[in-house]
């Protein structure tokens, strides 16, 4: 495949050369950059190196459908193998009337041998929610459907509604987001499915993010959290908030943990005898802490039963609460799991410059230091980094982000 | 001797825990109490403390019985009370882990509806400034609050009887049609006949069919909703077109029906006349001079209850 088959109807001369990328990592931001910033990609040797599964992997695919479903006019073309990518972005219609979307809402299904977590979707999603034309209005669907967290590192749908969601308060755009659980699933046998189903609402489009200068993390105030037990009993959520209390409530006294408990989500598994037949899908328990500072960061740490099993809920418990005050340790004012929506966020808007505190452990992370390198790539200035002074500084380091002006190509003659 | 005295004593008190685990923290708590007591007041008299002190002791020398080598741990409390309460609290181990849950379940209650809604949880210095400035609101003047309240309960049902048109829109004020559609959805509930766009003159099926696809999508809407958890405007009750009199032009007659330049009159027509005037002889006002033929109630009156006479007229 070369660059010559992307094939452009306005103007088939003055495309810019498509950015080239390789591998799999990051796939996803870059493919929301790709979209946010209108430039084509070009990713090529998508796990090129693997025998038996080259190419792009199934939920890989389904989050092009989805940029596909939110989008109106993106070309992607696929190799045979599946390991080059060319997707040409189109603009963020949201779920407008007429695309896609039925009754405004876009129905989303993902397939039954997804691997990753809803969060996988959502929190790109999220980026380019608020630049997109219509409000944005997505039913999360089918046997794919993980809402808790998942052993291949995603957070829980609980953490995104409650760690990631609010921070968007910080840009200006607070009305009309919800995240809706109507069911909840954990991953299936071998990790591999589920039958959640979340509907995701944004209804706050801008035309720019503000600019935020956020460099005070402030002390943890408040410690809240979510326990989900979903097909099993109830009783494994009290002990899990027993044993993460127990390691929280010394440290924090304003430490609640809310208790949530559902039935296991039926799958249809036709057979032979029953083409209706259904299975139970899903079962398990899991933890979701958020901790607030006084300053409004927010710290989440996310622990699930494994898909095998065997691990007692006292021990989900401590895992999570230890996990939390892991990430709290880290320090600055956004927690790993939060500093790519932050930073994107922030390169996206208006041409100011922002600042951000985070801690020297967040900073280098590979995944952060690989979105910087793809932001450069993207034609977005350079970070400014110098360390943290004053009063609040605790080795931590200021990022100094320019933003770039583009924001919300929908929303320029509104 | 001294070294073996202190791992006596450190042995002692745990033995006593876990024989008998609630006294100790009793004794602990009095002494909190106590502490916090003159904390904020004067201090006790010695005597009190000194009881409590006596009684730990007391119980000590019971487990210490119950111990092979009782002697030496008599010794250690001649000695002095001082130093064994000092390494008491070096051993006194305190968990953590039992809080007491339940203890505020209203608080609880409204904090997860805070907490587990589909909306973002709302961050807590939001939640205090929202909630000082409502108390502020409440001294200065509960009128204000109710006519506030009020305000927004019709903002409420006006917004939820109009959302059906706001489906795309994303702000409350509607704007162009949506506006339009709006108002005329308030004319009609202030009591308008009927709405401003509706159409006059349509085939009765379509008609029908109209009236039907609306009935279905209401029904349907309002099925979501409920299973959705949603709160919609309560239905209207729609009055049903009884008997009454149709409403007729200004131009047109009073009785029959007018077509093709002709005025038919039915059967009835001619018994609300006929009983029209037997009702009008009956109440004596004698008034049905030239203008008779208007008398609108007099042929109501034929149609509706005067059934009876009217037979007995034609027999």
């Amino acid at each position: 495949m070369s660059r010559a088959r992307v094939y452009c109807p306005q103007n088939g001369d003055d495309i810019p050369a498509p950015l080239r990328f390789t591998s799999h990592h990051n796939l996803v931001y870059r493919l929301v950059l790709s979209t946010l910033t209108g430039r084509t990609v070009h990713i090529s040797q998508i796990r090129s190196s693997s025998p038996t599964n080259p190419g792009l992997a199934p939920h890989e695919i389904s989050f092009l459908r989805l940029l596909e479903a939110v989008t109106n006019g993106s070309q992607m073309e696929i190799s045979y193998t599946g390991t080059i990518l060319v997707y040409k972005p189109g603009l963020i219609t949201g779920s407008a009337a007429g695309v896609g979307a039925s009754g405004g809402v876009i129905q989303h299904e993902l397939p039954s041998n997804c691997n990753r977590g809803l969060s996988y979707y959502l929190i790109p999603l999220c980026l380019l929610a608020p630049f997109s034309k219509a409000p944005l209005k997505v039913l999360f669907t089918g046997p794919g459907v993980i809402t808790s967290s998942t052993p291949t590192g995603d957070m829980s749908v609980d953490s995104v509604r409650t760690a990631i969601l609010p921070l968007y308060n910080q840009f200006g755009m607070f009305n009309n987001v919800e995240l809706r659980i109507l069911r909840r699933s954990n991953p299936g046998p071998n990790g591999r499915g589920g039958g959640g189903e979340v509907q995701f609402t944004f209804g706050h489009q801008i035309r720019l993010p503000k600019t935020l200068h956020w460099m005070n993390p402030g002390r943890i105030k408040r410690v809240r959290g979510v326990a989900y037990s979903v097909g099993v009993s109830g009783s494994n959520n009290a002990r899990m908030i027993e044993s993460a209390r127990g390691i929280l409530n010394p440290l924090s006294p304003d430490t609640y943990i809310f208790s949530d408990v559902s039935s296991a989500p039926l799958v249809p598994a036709p057979d032979k005898n029953n083409p209706n037949a259904k299975k139970k899908i899903g079962l398990g328990f899991g933890l979701s802490l958020v901790a607030e500072s006084s300053t409004g960061c927010l710290f989440s740490a996310d622990v699930a039963s494994p898909p095998s099993g065997g691990e007692a809920p006292e021990d989900i418990g401590k895992k999570c609460a230890f996990q939390l005050l892991e990430t709290i340790s880290k320090g600055g004012c956004v927690p790993p799991a939060a500093v790519t929506t932050m930073l994107t966020l922030m390169t996206m808007g208006s041409e100011d410059v922002g600042r951000l505190q985070v801690g020297r452990e967040v900073i280098a992370d590979p995944n952060m230091i690989q979105l910087a390198r793809d932001l450069a790539k993207f034609g977005a200035p350079g970070w400014g980094i110098r360390d943290a002074a004053g009063e609040n500084e605790d080795g931590d380091v200021i990022i100094s982000v320019v933003g770039r002006g583009i924001g919300n190509v929908g929303r320029k003659v509104a | 001797m001294v070294g073996k005295r202190k791992r006596e004593t450190s042995v002692v008190p745990r033995s006593t825990k876990m024989k008998d685990a609630s006294p100790p923290p009793a004794d602990n708590a009095q002494e909190i109490f106590r502490k916090y007591f003159e904390a904020q007041f004067e201090p006790i008299e010695n005597g009190v403390s000194q009881r409590a002190l006596e009684e730990t002791d007391s119980r000590d020398e019971e487990t210490g019985d119950n111990d092979d080598d009782n002697s030496e741990q008599l010794g250690s409390d001649e000695e002095g009370l001082s130093g064994e309460s000092d390494e008491d609290n070096v051993v006194e181990v305190v968990e953590h882990e039992d809080v007491s849950l339940g203890a505020n379940d209203l608080m609880d209650k409204k904090a997860r509806k805070a907490f587990m809604s589909a909306k973002p949880p709302p961050s807590a210095n939001e939640k205090t400034k929202a909630t000082t400035k409502s108390k502020k609101k409440d001294d200065s003047d509960d009128d204000t609050h109710d006519a506030v309240n009020l305000k927004n309960d019709l903002d409420l049902q006006r917004l939820l009887r109009e959302s059906h048109l706001l489906d795309s829109a994303s702000e409350l004020a509607p704007t162009g049609k949506n506006r339009l559609k709006a108002l005329d959805l308030r004319m009609q509930s202030l009591g308008a006949k009927e709405s401003l766009y509706k159409q006059k003159n349509m085939p009765d099926a379509f008609r029908q069919g109209i009236k039907a696809k609306a009935a279905s999508r209401d029904e349907k809407r309002r099925r979501e909703a409920k299973e959705n958890g949603i709160i919609l405007e309560k239905p209207v009750k729609v009055a049903k077109s009884d008997n009454k009199r149709r409403e007729r032009g200004v131009g047109g007659s009073s009785i029959g029906k007018f077509s093709g330049g002709t005025l038919n009159l039915s059967k009835e027509d001619l018994q609300s006349m006929q009983s029209s005037r037997g009702r009008g002889s009956r109440g004596g006002r004698g008034g049905r001079g030239g203008r008779g033929g208007r008398g609108g109630r007099g042929g109501r009156g034929g149609r509706g209850g005067r059934g009876g006479d009217t037979t007995r007229a034609r027999h």
